[in-house]
């Protein structure tokens, strides 16, 4: 008798094809990005010491916690093992200043998820970006908290910063407070050098623009982002970028490199065809420099990139695939 | 399509998506093609496109080798008894795409006197319409997969201008290398039946497409032709082999025009309309069989494969062979299966019942374990875009499910839906694992039933 015949038929599933498939998980590209993320906290743990984890911890928990309370309430299979929410709440943790009392990016995490994800529908149902929703109602909850708790880096010239960024300073005092900064480091030209490699005063995840470059890399080789949407950032912001008192700092400084390589390029809030990526990218560098050089304040790509993703749908209809017929009109 | 992924080969490829998911050639590429012939076949009625066949045999029925058993009324493809034999039963049975079906069971009988189809004189010079009506009385149609009846495709309206003819050997399918086997062991049949399809269309161009997978398919291919000379015959057809990049979905037909002719086939139009027919390389020797030797479609040659089978075979099987008897033949499940398909991975059908039996379009048979196939429960889009990346035409089927999952199917047309050929290349790069396919299929069937409700 042959095995066959003894083997019992198996249970088959039925579907339509196709009956393989990439590989690829949404929870293996969140985690992907999470990974990402660690150099920038890397490098903020080594300037402004073990509170920047306990900050970020709290974020991620706020974050979580609501996640799981939506996902209970809504009776939804629990989304918390595709790590979106632990990305919100690093994200949410890297735009604020490491000095903030440790209880404050608990409320403001889970407000995000509740607020942006939660009542939307959950994953892939937000118009707007997690969170940048949680740093927005933390402004305009702790605004004191949020704009003054700065630390001090532990190393690189510009020491004389602790009560306000460099660009809150120019915001303040014009080409005055720049050249008191300038002053106040050794070899003046090198500033620009300071900010690249991230020895300033900053929000935890935006200082040094050398560590988020090193996980964009990461995340630009495995094919998670495209560049269409930070390189028409960069150039939308480098357009306003002779406006400014100090163009260089104004290019290194704040949030625009963790903002156009980890916030913009949230999918589901961006627009999917390239060419509707690079108007919103160059929308937002736009915004940002209007906001920086004429609004009433010092740091502008996290309401420029809010402002943006309301566009988002209308971009998706604007600019759709090329079909592949003669004239390659959708229709 | 993105920046950082600009394509490496300079072969001729399609212009826009496409995947390239693991090949698993290797488990059957170099295995020559065994012939295996079960006691009994089972052949549902209906074996192609179109109007179902219906039967002409009884139960007690005896039949031989190649006798007509089920016609379309009216005209139409025929089936033929595979095998000579006792009719066993004329009954509602299993299919592979339709669930049910009236089929014919054959109890096999060889006998000495079997019909064996030798070469007839004279072949070559047949009148054209001749040698549609051999094409059609074989009952041969399209062996890629589509089942479509070849004399149909071949018979053109007379204000088309035809001028080439392209021999798809891009066998595009992960698993499936029955194309590839065929194309090695007997290139001589191939090439003579491109050259008489040339004849009957009346072009002087034929191109053969293969992928760069299968280069020894290619070569074998290239010195046969200059060994038959076909410039040569009468008619001379220049013919000519192409190696086209090894990308999901070269072999369809859209796709590969492009990629071999550079020629766009116009929205809702046909290969005819920009000047070209496409047939498989089975097909060619099914046609090359029906005129040299009036041999019907009896048989036809499949990958039996997959992690999930012990001995993965390509085999030549009479039309009608179960699976359960090509599961036996093959030694058996091997590790956990937990689907069985007709056909390739991306467009393949999943069965049910061990007693569905081999179609004239079954391309390959197919035991998947769950470490190769994909059962999981799908999420939201997360709007990578992935989808719209990877379709060859262009479509939007991220949007075409959120609308479905808004209950609103009958707004889905604007994202392409009637374009989408269901390759799947879409649900196969969503890492959300959506069944983006059954959508855009539920979608149309909406539409369908829209209109036949507005009639
Ligand atoms: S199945 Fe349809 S929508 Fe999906 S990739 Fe193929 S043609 Fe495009
Ligand atoms: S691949 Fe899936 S998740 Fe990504 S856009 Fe398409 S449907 Fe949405």
């Amino acid at each position: 008798m042959s095995e066959a015949e003894v083997t019992p038929t198996p249970t088959l599933h039925l579907s339509s094809g196709p009956h393989i498939a990439s590989g690829r998980t949404t929870a293996q590209i969140m985690w992907m990005v999470n990974l990402a993320l660690l150099p920038a906290l890397l490098w903020a743990w080594a300037v402004f010491g073990w509170v920047v984890l306990a900050i970020t911890l709290s974020s991620i928990l706020g974050c979580v916690v609501a996640e799981y309370a939506v996902c209970r309430i809504a009776k939804n299979v629990s989304t918390l093992p595709d790590g979106s929410a632990v990305c919100s709440g690093l994200l949410l943790a890297y735009t604020l200043p490491p000095g903030i009392p440790i209880w404050m990016p608990f409320i403001g995490g889970m407000l995000a998820l509740i607020f942006t994800k939660g009542i939307f529908g959950g994953l892939g149902y937000n118009i707007f970006n997690v969170a940048l929703v949680g740093r927005a109602m933390m402004m305009a909850t702790f605004p004191v908290e949020m704009t003054t708790r700065w630390l001090t880096p532990a190393f690189g010239n510009v020491d004389a910063v602790s009560a306000a960024t460099v660009l809150a300073q120019i915001k303040l005092g014009g080409q005055e407070a720049l050249a008191k900064i300038l002053a106040a480091v050794p070899d003046g030209g090198q500033l620009w050098f300071d900010f690249f490699l991230g020895m300033r005063a900053g929000s935890i995840g935006e200082v040094s623009v050398v560590m988020i470059l090193l996980g964009a890399a990461f995340l630009l080789w495995k094919g998670i982002i495209k560049l269409y949407i930070p390189l028409s950032i960069l150039v939308g912001v480098a357009l306003m970028a002779p406006f400014s008192p100090a163009p260089e700092i104004y290019m290194l400084g704040g949030g625009i490199w963790l903002g156009a390589f980890f916030m913009a390029t949230d999918y589901v809030t961006s627009p999917t065809m390239p060419r509707g990526q690079i108007i919103f990218g160059l929308g937002i560098g736009l915004l940002t420099g209007i906001i920086r050089n004429w609004g009433g304040y010092p740091e502008g790509i996290c309401y420029a990139i809010m402002l943006m993703n309301i566009l988002t749908p209308a971009l998706n209809d604007w600019f759709r695939p090329k079909r592949l017929t003669a004239d390659g009109a959708p229709s | 399509m993105s920046l950082l992924s600009w394509s490496k080969s300079a072969l001729p490829t399609f212009s826009r998506g496409g995947i390239h998911p693991d090949e698993h050639k290797e488990l059957t590429e170099n295995l020559p093609i065994e012939d295996f012939i079960p006691t009994s076949v089972s052949l549902p009625v209906s074996q192609s496109l179109g109007p179902s066949a219906e039967p002409l045999v009884v139960k007690a029925a005896k039949v031989k080798r190649g006798d007509v058993i089920a016609t379309v009324p009216g005209g139409g493809v025929s089936l033929h008894a595979p095998v000579s034999g006792i009719i066993k039963n004329v009954q509602t049975g299993p299919h592979a795409s339709l669930v049910y079906d009236t089929v014919i069971t054959i109890q096999a009988k060889p006998g000495e006197d079997d019909p064996q189809f030798p070469e007839q004189a004279g072949w070559q010079a047949l009148p054209v319409a001749q040698m549609l009506e051999r094409i059609r009385d074989a009952g041969v149609v399209g062996l890629g997969g589509a089942a479509f009846p070849t004399y149909r495709k071949l018979t053109l309206p007379k204000d088309a201008k035809v001028d080439t003819l392209v021999i798809n050997g891009s066998e595009c399918e992960p698993y499936l290398t029955c194309d590839y086997r065929l194309m090695l062991e007997e290139s001589e049949k191939v090439v003579l039946g491109s050259w008489l399809i040339s004849k009957i269309i009346g072009v002087k161009n034929c191109v053969i497409g293969v992928e760069d997978n299968k280069q020894p398919a290619a070569e074998k291919m290239r010195q046969t032709i200059a060994e038959l000379g076909l410039d040569k015959m009468d008619p001379p057809v220049k013919m000519t082999v192409v190696v086209t990049q090894t990308r999901y979905p070269q072999g369809s037909e859209k796709q590969l025009v492009q990629s071999l002719t550079g020629r766009l086939v116009p929205k809702g139009g046909l290969p005819m309309h920009v000047g070209i027919v496409v047939q498989n390389v089975a097909t060619a020797i099914a046609c090359l069989e029906a005129i040299r030797n009036g041999k019907p479609v009896l048989e036809r040659v499949l990958t039996v494969s997959g992690l999930g089978i012990k001995t993965p075979k390509n085999l030549r099987v009479p039309i009608g062979t179960s699976v359960e008897d090509l599961l036996a033949y093959c030694g058996g499940y091997s590790g956990e299966v937990v689907k069985i398909l007709l056909g390739g991975p991306m467009m393949g059908r999943t069965i049910a019942d061990l007693g569905v039996s081999v179609t004239k379009g079954s391309s390959g048979l197919l035991f998947l374990t769950a470490a190769e196939t994909s059962i999981t429960r799908y999420q939201p889009c997360i709007s990578c875009g992935e989808c719209i990346d990877a379709c060859p035409m262009g479509l939007e089927p991220n949007r075409v499910s959120q609308y479905m999952e808004a209950g609103r199917p009958l707004e889905t047309e604007q994202f392409g839906i009637r374009e989408c050929f269901e390759c799947g290349c879409c649900s196969w790069s969503c890492p959300s694992h959506r069944p983006l396919v059954q959508f855009m299929q539920v979608a149309k069937a909406a539409y369908r039933r829209h209109e036949r409700k507005a009639k």
